[in-house]
């Protein structure tokens, strides 16, 4: 694994938990699996094993990751559901370096997405000098995780076009992707698996085909139920993330972030945390992923132009950026917010101040 | 002794223990089967195997003479207790209920209720699972073992160890054996109530008498809590200690239908399960491999049913789903949650909506059990089920809606049915709004609760019939009732079609109205005879005697109305105002000549008679216009009386107030009284507008926004006359010197320069 990397895979990061958990795992394991589902949950939703501490990768109920696992024990197609930022594709990716060993094989999933990139391609050079031939043929993700027996990744499938999406329903329910051009087939083996994440806040881009809607077992992820729990993902996604980002700053204050989480929550839910008075939202989703990264803006403003220790005014560029996504409707939103809750709450003067010096 | 009585220590409605049971009793072969139940309801047990009883049902203990202060016992059909009774009923062998009778119990508590008056009242009903003293005391003792092998709770925990397992033979004897450990900590930590005693020492008391009577094998069926309590027996004189000396009342006991909603955990009251409909999944597929698949399928036809996807194909991926589920959790076959996990995932795309369908239609599945015409019932009763039979409306648990037409025979005696019911205060129709035009139309939102027996019971006293009942009831009413509580009655007698009753009612009405000297009552009195005369005719119900009365009334009030406006506060005048307002409406209502005539005399009386309050003097004006009977000018004129100068300021506000309350609209298009208004307002001095000012406000604040604005509108267009009066006014009041000290902060604020002031 290459140091220089931004963002390693979650197989390669991860990389000492899986061979432990292999290790210590004496549960019975599906064909072509590297984890049993047992070891699979704790390697998501954290813990101990063989003296070595499982980093909970999925924070929040462990009934949803149960479902999931199950789902795919069953060689089932997996849909993940959720608005943006609820970690779809974060427990996808783990998910598929814990059964396959093996997260690369992702189609992403967008307008422009076609029938080659779910199916297979030709290498034209080759196709001229040949003729059609195997060698040819540039297998898509999916059809090498039917041939390998791996778990293949389709992110944002609602975007991908009807037509292109219906693709799959063959290789879901035939286990087979056939080649008309060569009269030939690739056989899906054993362990080969999808999943799909979906975002559910854009209804209506490319609706599933109630065909291809059967063939998935869909799990919505919630957003976080409360604030402790929120606090503590965006706590531990900001330390592993400025970790590889060699950020020099200080671990972030959790009191830094607790007032972010609050402030996403409120302005999400349209009322302010003790319930007692109401607030306008604004367009943007303010996800839990949102969260993070405006962790990691502050963190690095405070490392290079700060003391190194994150404060309201590195918070502050990034939070506004987050939160006015429309420049009329949401700036009006956000300055109501400020004026009416942060003003008002004690010992959050320095974001005031700050924030209304961006405006 | 062991040898002769078998403890069968068991889980009120657990599916698994009624099936255990049942193999333990198949076994033992029993010559006499005893019960944890009332006694007092020896009589009726053995109606348990009529083919015409369906569970859910239970058995209602009452006292004849308080039918109030009733008991239910629920059984459904999955309860081992009703298994073991119709075990024992069919071998034809004895069955008894050995818990303290009812008859002692219920003394207990009256004299309990005696002593303590402001004590809370105890609560009406008892379910047949643990008492509520106990539950409050030993906090669900079960869970210390639930928590001990790791669950959340011990509903969950002992549903997996003996509810859903196939072979449970060991089952009673480990029961037992926890049991008597758990009692024993808990007694430790608390001795047991002396409820508890004393029921405990009646049951041994039970089996002491069938052993001496010589049964060889004697089956004990109890909660598993007193099954240790049970098995270890002391010296017989002991529990005759605590027996003797016990009050008893005099008790009934019957049969009535129950409900799955009242078994269930979220009624409340009920005996304190979850999923009574899944419970008895449980209980009819007897392989528990089976289960999930028959489940899932139900679930499936159910989603098809509301239009939904279910498909074969979806049915077999949750089954496997639940399976792996089940698997990943290390449970040997998936329970309720795994299959609502399932559900969740293949059928409702995640979706939460259709999962709430599936709880209220197949876990808690409502449904009203059935008992038998044969059992024992006050004439009452089957006088309604006879009705029920005959006008094609069974009860039902499921709220549905029912509509009525009622030129349709049928329709028009449902409709009777219901509101006769109603009087007795059986709210099993409650009215709801009818759609589509016509006072023919009626709408009902039908729901029959279990309790509405016991009002039955209770309601007995009026008479044997439901309209016989009713009328009773009605005619009894009729002696107390105020004036306005009477005609409300009338109107409800006429509903529930109860000719005698509304003679009686009548006959009272009018004598208390010609003894009433507050006319205040008769105009209260009159609106609800006014909807009557204009049902009638639907309801081909004769009311020649409405009409007399209400001549009667309309005459009285007309005399009266002056002298009862005469001198009122300011909080009495508000109600009079609504009064007149609400006499008048009925007597539009009814169109008839001659009342028409008085009435508007009547309040031209009033319009001219001095020491009349503002507000009602204001709204008999108002009234009177508003029928063409006084012309704008006389309208003026009279306005403008109102808002002389000699009169108190007061006084004239509320005279606007009661004028104009309702609506603007007669600001807007009526000239004089615009200008009448608005020179009356300038004239007033500072001190009085401020007085003014709130009283005003009421009036002009109640009217529709876009009058206000218009209001407004028409104010600015002709403020000009209005302005310059006060400006004259105010000219030499300003002072210079003091206005000058505001100008540096104006200055500040509008940020001019100093140095230009």
């Amino acid at each position: 694994m290459s140091i220089n990397v931004i963002r390693a895979h979650a197989e390669q990061q991860f990389a000492e938990e899986l061979s432990v958990l292999a290790k210590h795992d004496e549960k019975p394991r599906p064909p072509n699996w590297k984890l049993s589902p047992w070891a699979v949950q704790t390697y998501l939703l954290g813990g101990e094993v063989g003296g070595l501490k499982i980093v909970p990768k999925y924070i929040g109920q462990k009934r949803l990751v149960e479902i999931a696992v199950a789902t795919l024990a069953t060689d089932r197609a997996l849909l993940l559901l959720g608005v943006p930022g609820t970690a779809k594709s974060w427990v996808s990716e783990h998910l598929s370096a814990a059964i396959s060993g093996d997260s690369t094989l992702l189609v992403q999933g967008t307008a422009g997405t076609s029938e080659e990139s779910m199916r297979y391609g030709w290498n034209y050079a080759q196709l001229l000098a040949h003729g059609p031939s195997l060698n040819a043929l540039v297998a898509s993700p999916l059809m090498r995780a039917m041939r390998e027996g791996r778990i293949a990744r389709v992110e944002e499938l609602t975007r991908i076009p009807a037509d292109v999406q219906d693709t799959l329903i063959t290789m879901l329910s035939e286990k087979t992707l056939p080649i008309p051009e060569l009269d030939a087939e690739v056989q899906a083996t054993k362990g080969f698996n999808v999943i799909a994440t979906a975002n559910d806040r854009d209804k209506g881009v490319n609706d599933l085909s109630s065909a291809l809607k059967r063939r998935f077992n869909t799990v919505v992820l919630p957003l976080p139920d409360s604030i402790d729990e929120e606090v503590e993902i965006v706590r531990s996604r900001v330390a592993s993330i400025s970790k590889t980002l060699e950020l020099p700053a200080e671990p972030p204050a959790l009191a830094e972030i607790r007032r972010l989480v609050t402030i996403f929550r409120e302005l999400r839910s349209g009322q302010t945390e003790d319930g007692k008075s109401k607030l306008k939202s604004p367009s943007a989703s303010l996800s839990t992923a949102e969260a993070i990264s405006v962790i990691n803006q502050g963190l690095s403003l405070a490392a290079h132009f700060g003391d190194g220790s994150m404060r309201a005014a590195d918070l502050a560029a990034g939070l506004c950026g987050a939160v006015i996504k429309d420049p009329v409707q949401d700036r009006l939103v956000w300055q109501e917010y400020l004026e009416t809750v942060v003003k008002e709450r004690d010992g959050w003067k320095d974001l005031y101040r700050v924030c209304r010096e961006l405006l | 002794m062991a040898e002769q009585v078998h403890i069968f220590g068991i889980r009120h409605h657990g599916p698994g223990s009624a099936r255990s049971l049942l193999r333990a009793l198949e076994t033992l072969q029993p010559d006499c089967i005893l019960v944890e139940g009332p006694p007092d309801a020896q009589e009726v047990i053995q109606f348990a195997i009529h083919e015409e009883m369906k569970p859910p049902v239970a058995i209602l203990v009452y006292r004849p003479d308080v039918p109030k202060d009733a008991v239910y016992y629920p059984f459904a059909e999955f309860s081992p207790e009703w298994q073991a009774i119709r075990f024992g009923l069919t071998a034809g062998i004895p069955v008894r209920f050995i818990d303290l009778p009812q008859a002692i119990r219920l003394a207990e508590e009256k004299k309990a209720e005696d002593t303590s008056e402001a004590a809370p009242a105890t609560p009406e009903s008892k379910s047949l699972e643990e008492p509520p003293p106990e539950m409050t005391v030993r906090q669900d003792p079960l869970r210390w073992i639930a928590e001990a092998a790791g669950y959340s709770d011990s509903e969950r925990w002992w549903e997996h160890q003996f509810e859903e397992r196939e072979d449970a033979n060991e089952a009673f004897a480990a029961v037992l054996e926890l049991m008597t450990a758990l009692r024993a900590e808990a007694e430790k930590e608390q001795p047991s109530n002396p409820l508890e005693i004393a029921r405990e020492a009646h049951m041994r008391q039970m089996i002491r008498a069938a052993q001496k009577e010589g049964f060889a094998r004697i089956a004990v069926v109890v909660g598993a809590w007193h099954a240790p309590a049970l098995a270890v027996m002391p010296a017989a004189k002991h529990d005759a200690d605590i027996l003797k000396g016990r009050d008893k009342v005099k008790v009934a006991a019957t049969w009535v239908p129950w409900t799955h909603g009242r078994l269930s955990f979220w009624t409340g009251y009920g005996a304190g399960i979850e999923s009574p409909g899944y419970y008895e999944e449980l209980w009819r597929t007897q392989k528990p491999g089976e289960r999930g698949l028959r489940w899932l399928t139900r679930v499936a036809h159910l989603m098809r049913s509301e239009q939904l996807e279910g498909s074969t194909a979806s049915i077999i991926e949750a089954v496997r789903l639940a399976d792996t589920l089940a698997a990943i959790r290390g449970r040997p076959v998936p329970g309720l949650v795994e299959f609502n996990e399932a559900a969740r995932s293949v059928f409702c795309f995640g979706d939460d909506l259709p999962l709430r369908l599936i709880e209220r239609l197949l876990i808690v599945g409502e449904r009203l059990g059935e008992v038998p015409d044969a059992t024992p019932m006050v004439p009452l009763q089957s006088d309604l089920r006879r009705e029920q039979k005959r006008l094609r409306l069974p009860p039902e648990a499921d709220e549905r809606m029912l509509e009525l037409d009622l030129r349709k025979p049928n329709d028009l005696d449902r409709s009777r049915l219901l509101h006769r019911l109603a009087m007795l205060g059986i709210a099993w129709g409650k009215a709801a709004h009818a759609a589509g035009k016509g006072t023919f139309k009626e709408a009902w939102r039908l729901r029959w609760e279990p309790e509405f027996e016991v009002k039955l019971i209770e309601s007995a006293v009026w008479g044997n019939s439901v309209s016989g009942a009713a009328s009773g009831k009605a005619i009894a009413a009729s002696l107390e009732g105020g004036l306005p509580e009477l005609s409300a009655l009338v109107e409800k007698a006429l509903l529930a079609d109860l000719p005698d009753a509304l003679d009686a009612v009548m006959h009272a009405l009018n004598e208390r109205a010609a003894v009433s000297s507050d006319t205040g009552l008769l105009m209260d009195a009159l609106p609800p005879l006014a909807n009557v005369s204009r049902y009638g005719n639907v309801r081909q119900s004769d009311t020649a005697l409405i009409s007399t009365v209400m001549d009667g009334l309309i005459a009285r009030i007309c005399v009266g109305v002056s002298a009862a406006c005469a001198s009122l506060g300011e909080d009495a005048a508000t109600e009079m105002k609504g009064r007149i307002e609400s006499t008048d409406a009925a007597i539009q209502l009814v169109q008839n000549e001659s009342h028409l005539a008085d009435w508007t005399s009547a309040l031209a009386r009033l319009t001219t008679l001095p020491n009349i309050h503002g507000l009602v003097t204001g709204r008999a004006t108002r009234l009177l216009f508003d029928d063409g009977k006084l012309p704008a000018e006389e309208v003026a004129r009279h306005l403008s009386l109102a808002l002389s100068r000699a009169n108190n300021p007061v006084e004239a506000a509320a005279w606007i107030e009661g004028f104009l309350s309702g609506s603007g609209m007669l600001l807007l298009h009526q000239n004089a009284l615009w200008s009448l208004i608005d020179n009356w307002l300038a004239s007033l001095t500072g001190e009085h507008f401020q007085e003014m000012l709130p009283l005003l406000r009421r009036t002009f604040g109640a009217f529709q926004r876009p009058e206000r604005v218009q209001l407004l509108e028409r104010a600015k267009a002709g403020a000009g006359a209005v302005t310059s009066q006060s400006a004259s006014a105010g000219d030499e009041s300003v002072n210079v010197e003091r206005a000058r000290l505001v100008l540096p902060t104006v200055a500040c604020i509008l940020g001019i320069e100093r140095t230009t002031l």
